[in-house]
C-alpha cells in the first residue's frame, strides 16, 4: 500500500550579515555584489561572509557583472536551461537561468544579467542570463 | 581507547530569534568562540562534526551549508542526527573519533534556528500511516506523559514551579542564556498560560536560535590547549522504541536514562552520584521533565524528586547543583542544546564558568534527551 | 557594521508530495479500518500485543506473525487538552485549539493509541469545546468517519463512555 501525504510549511530564511547586503543592492540598485578573500586573493560571488576555500572572513563587497561568461549549461525536462556564469570580476561560478535566444548556447559565450521591474529581494531578483548581444547566438 | 578532553568550549547569544546572521554565520560565532577558548587556530582542526535536527529549517544537508561556518572545508565533516540528544551524540562521536586514534583535535558543534521553521510541525511528521493526523509535537506528548507522572503522584505543580524558577534565576547567571528572568516567582509560574494541561508556559523550554561548540583533544595534546582538560569519565547511549504508545508510562519508567547512566556511572566508577557529582547539567525539555530524570539518574528514590528540590539539593549551593547554566528550560537551539549541556559541564571543570561556576567541580554530568525515550550519558572529569 | 544594515529573510514555502510504502503488516491494518476492524501482532515470546502492527517484537527481537482482534473501546491511560494551536504540516493550516489528547489503551492491546479525546460537547471543525474533565482510567470509545478510507483518521476522536 502507498500513500501520499502533502508537507507544506512556509519557512522564513534569515540572510544574515553579508547575504542581506547581497540582496538588498540587487534589489534597490541592481548591482550584483560580491567579497573579495584577502588571504586567497579571490573574488566570491554571490557575496559571503567567510571565504568558502579558506574559512577566513571576506572584505567589504565589491560590483561584479552585470555581463559575463558561459562555463557549462544544460536544459531541464521542463524547458528551463540551468547554467554556471563566470561574472566580470568574480572568480568563482553563480548558478541561475538562460533566458531568451533559440536555445544554442556555447560555453564561453559572453552574456549579460537581465533585472526584473519589481524586486523584493531575492536572487530571482535577476530573471535570468540573455546573450550579451540581447539574443541567443 | 585513549583518553580524550573537551579543552575548548564557544556559543553564541542565544535569542528567539538571531536574524542577524544566517545558519552559516551563527555557527562560525561558536566554532571561533571555541577556537579561542582553547587558544587554538582553524586550521589546527582535524575534523569537523555539525549537530542539527532535521526539517526544524526545512533545508536538506545542513551540515553543507553551514561546514564552511566551522571550518570544515578540505576535512572529514559529518553530521549527526538523532533528536534532541543530537548534541550529544555530536559530542560522542567527537570523543569516539578522537578516542580511537584517528585525530588529535575535532571540533563538534550544534545549531539550531528555530525561528526560521516550524518546530512543532516538524515534530509532529510522525508515521504517515499511523499518528501523523494526530500527533502533537513536543508539548502534547510531554503533556500526555506528564499527565500520568502526576497522576502517579510523583510530583506537584508547586514542586514543578520550583524547578522552573531555579532555572531562570541560574539563567541570570549566564551571559549566554535565551530566558533572562532573574526575579521569577513560583506564583507567576503558576499564573502563566496553560498550553496543554498540566503544561504552562513558564514549565516549559523557549524556542532559540543559537549554536555551541566544543573542541575534543587527544591525551597528547589536550595540556597544550587547556591547563585544566575536562576528560571524558564515561559515555552511555540507550534508544527505544519508535511509537509514543509503546512505552509504558515513559517518565515514570525512563528506562533509557536509567540504564545508560547506571552503565555511564559504572565506568566512572560512581556509586552514589548526588555525593560523587559536583555539578549535573542535564536535558530538561520542562519542569517535570527534570523532576523525572532526577529519579531515572538516581539523584532520589522513586516519588522523591519534588522533595529533592525543596530542599534545594540541587541548587546552586546545594549538594548536587543541577544546570546552574539555566538548562534546557532557559535556552534551547535543539540541535546545539545537547552540545550545550557538555560545554557547560566541560566549563566547569575547566573552571571558566563565571559567575555560575560551582566550587571545586571535579566531576561532572551531562545528559542528552529526545524525541520520545532517547538517552545520552556524559561523565567529565578533571583527572583523565 | 550589521547595525546599520537592512535584514532581509528570504521566505521559501515548502510544498510537496511524498509517497510511503507501507510494508505488509501496516496494509493489512490499515485495510481493517475501512471495515472499522482494529487488529494486532502479538509476540510469542513476550505475549505483548503491539498497536500499531509491525514485523517485529522491539523487545524480543521476534517476527510476529500472530494477528488478534482488538476493540474500538478501551482506557484513557494519559490525557492533556492542547491549548496551544499547532501548524498542522500536512495542510499548512493552523489546527483548532483547544483539543484534547489521549494515549488508549484499547482492549485486546497492549500498547497505547495516541489520538483525539472529545472533552466536551460534539466536536466541530476539529474544536472540542471544553467539557467534563478526563482522568486516567476513563473508559472511552472510537467515533468513526461516516465513509472509511482505511486510514488511522477514520478514526475522528475518542469519546467518553458514560458508566
Amino acid at each position: 500500500m502507498i500513500r501520499t501525504e502533502s508537507i507544506h510549511i512556509p519557512f522564513t530564511y534569515a540572510a544574515g550579515g553579508t547575504s542581506s547586503i547581497f540582496l538588498a543592492a540587487l534589489r534597490d540598485e541592481a548591482r550584483i555584489l560580491a567579497t573579495p578573500c584577502p588571504a586567497c586573493d579571490t573574488v566570491i560571488c554571490p557575496a559571503r561572509s567567510s571565504c568558502p576555500a579558506c574559512g577566513g572572513p571576506t572584505a567589504t563587497p565589491v560590483d561584479v557583472g552585470p555581463a559575463g561568461t558561459l562555463v557549462s549549461w544544460t536544459e531541464l525536462a521542463d524547458g528551463t536551461t540551468l547554467a554556471l556564469v563566470r561574472l566580470d570580476g568574480a572568480d568563482t561560478s553563480l548558478v541561475h537561468r538562460l533566458a531568451g535566444g533559440d536555445g544554442t548556447w556555447v560555453a564561453g559565450q559572453r552574456l549579460r544579467a537581465r533585472f526584473g521591474e519589481s524586486r523584493t529581494g531575492a536572487i530571482t531578483d535577476i530573471v535570468g542570463f540573455e546573450s550579451e548581444n540581447g539574443a541567443g547566438r | 581507547m585513549r583518553s580524550v578532553a573537551v579543552v575548548g568550549t564557544g556559543q553564541t547569544k542565544h535569542a528567539r530569534r538571531r536574524d542577524d546572521v544566517s545558519q552559516a554565520e551563527l555557527v562560525r560565532e561558536a566554532a571561533d568562540a571555541a577556537l579561542a577558548d582553547a587558544d587554538m587556530c582553524a586550521e589546527d582542526i582535524e575534523a569537523v562534526l555539525i549537530g542539527n535536527m532535521e526539517l526544524f529549517e526545512g533545508r536538506g544537508l545542513p551540515e553543507l551549508w553551514v561546514g564552511g561556518g566551522a571550518y570544515g572545508t578540505g576535512k572529514p565533516v559529518m553530521k549527526v542526527a538523532t533528536g534532541g540528544t543530537s548534541g550529544t551524540s555530536t559530542a560522542i562521536a567527537a570523543f569516539h573519533q578522537v578516542g580511537s586514534g584517528l585525530f588529535d583535535r575535532v571540533l563538534a558543534v550544534g545549531f539550531e534556528k528555530h525561528s526560521e521553521g516550524h518546530t512543532q510541525t516538524g515534530m509532529a511528521l510522525t508515521d504517515p500511516f499511523w499518528d501523523r493526523a494526530v500527533a502533537s509535537g513536543a508539548l502534547g506528548n510531554f503533556a500526555l506523559s506528564v499527565s500520568q507522572y502526576v497522576a502517579a503522584g510523583h510530583a506537584t505543580e508547586d514542586q514543578a514551579a520550583l524547578v522552573a524558577v531555579k532555572a531562570r534565576r541560574n539563567a541570570a547567571r549566564n551571559p549566554h542564556a535565551h530566558l533572562q528572568m532573574p526575579d521569577l516567582t513560583v506564583d507567576e509560574v503558576l499564573a502563566s498560560k496553560m498550553l496543554a494541561h498540566p503544561l504552562r508556559m513558564l514549565d516549559m523550554c523557549p524556542q532559540s536560535d543559537g549554536a555551541a561548540a566544543i573542541i575534543v583533544a587527544s591525551d597528547a595534546v589536550a595540556r597544550e590547549h587547556n591547563p585544566r582538560p575536562a576528560w571524558v569519565k564515561a559515555t552511555a547511549t540507550r534508544h527505544d522504541q519508535c511509537y509514543i504508545g509503546d512505552l509504558d508510562r515513559r517518565l515514570l519508567s525512563m528506562r533509557t536514562l536509567r540504564d545508560a547512566s547506571a552503565h555511564a556511572y559504572t565506568q566512572a566508577g560512581i556509586t552514589d552520584p548526588v555525593r560523587d557529582l559536583d555539578v549535573a547539567e542535564i536535558y530538561e525539555p520542562c519542569t517535570y521533565a527534570e523532576l523525572a530524570w532526577y529519579e531515572a539518574l538516581g539523584f532520589c528514590e522513586a516519588g522523591e524528586a519534588g522533595r529533592l528540590v525543596e530542599k534545594g539539593v540541587t541548587s546552586m549551593t546545594g549538594a548536587l547543583p543541577v544546570n546552574p547554566s539555566g538548562g534546557v528550560l532557559s535556552t534551547n537551539p535543539v540541535g546545539a542544546s545537547g552540545v550545550i549541556r557538555v560545554a557547560e559541564a566541560a566549563c566547569q571543570i575547566h573552571g571558566r564558568a563565571g559567575q555560575r561556576q560551582v566550587e571545586r567541580a571535579d566531576l561532572a554530568l551531562a545528559t542528552g534527551y529526545g524525541v520520545y525515550a532517547w538517552a545520552d550519558v556524559v561523565v567529565l572529569g578533571s583527572e583523565p | 557594521m550589521n547595525d546599520r544594515v537592512e535584514r532581509l529573510d528570504v521566505p521559501i514555502l515548502m510544498d510537496e508530495a511524498w509517497h510511503y510504502a507501507s510494508g505488509e503488516a501496516m496494509e493489512r491494518f490499515s485495510t481493517g479500518l475501512a471495515a472499522r476492524r482494529i487488529e494486532a501482532l502479538r509476540c510469542d515470546g513476550c505475549g505483548r500485543r503491539y498497536l500499531p502492527p509491525r514485523p517485529m517484537c522491539g523487545n524480543c527481537r521476534l517476527r510476529m506473525t500472530h494477528w488478534v482482534a482488538v476493540d474500538d473501546t478501551g482506557t484513557l491511560e494519559a490525557w492533556t487538552v492542547v491549548h496551544q494551536p499547532i501548524l498542522d504540516g500536512r495542510t499548512g493550516e493552523e489546527r483548532p485549539s483547544p483539543y484534547g489528547m489521549g494515549l488508549i489503551r484499547l482492549d485486546g492491546a497492549d500498547t497505547t493509541v495516541n489520538h483525539f479525546v472529545q472533552t466536551g460537547g460534539p466536536r466541530r471543525q476539529g474544536v472540542t469545546p471544553p467539557g467534563p474533565p478526563l482522568f486516567i482510567g476513563q473508559r472511552v470509545r472510537a467515533v468513526w468517519r461516516e465513509e472509511l478510507r482505511g486510514a488511522m483518521d477514520d478514526i475522528l476522536h475518542f469519546e467518553v463512555v458514560e458508566p
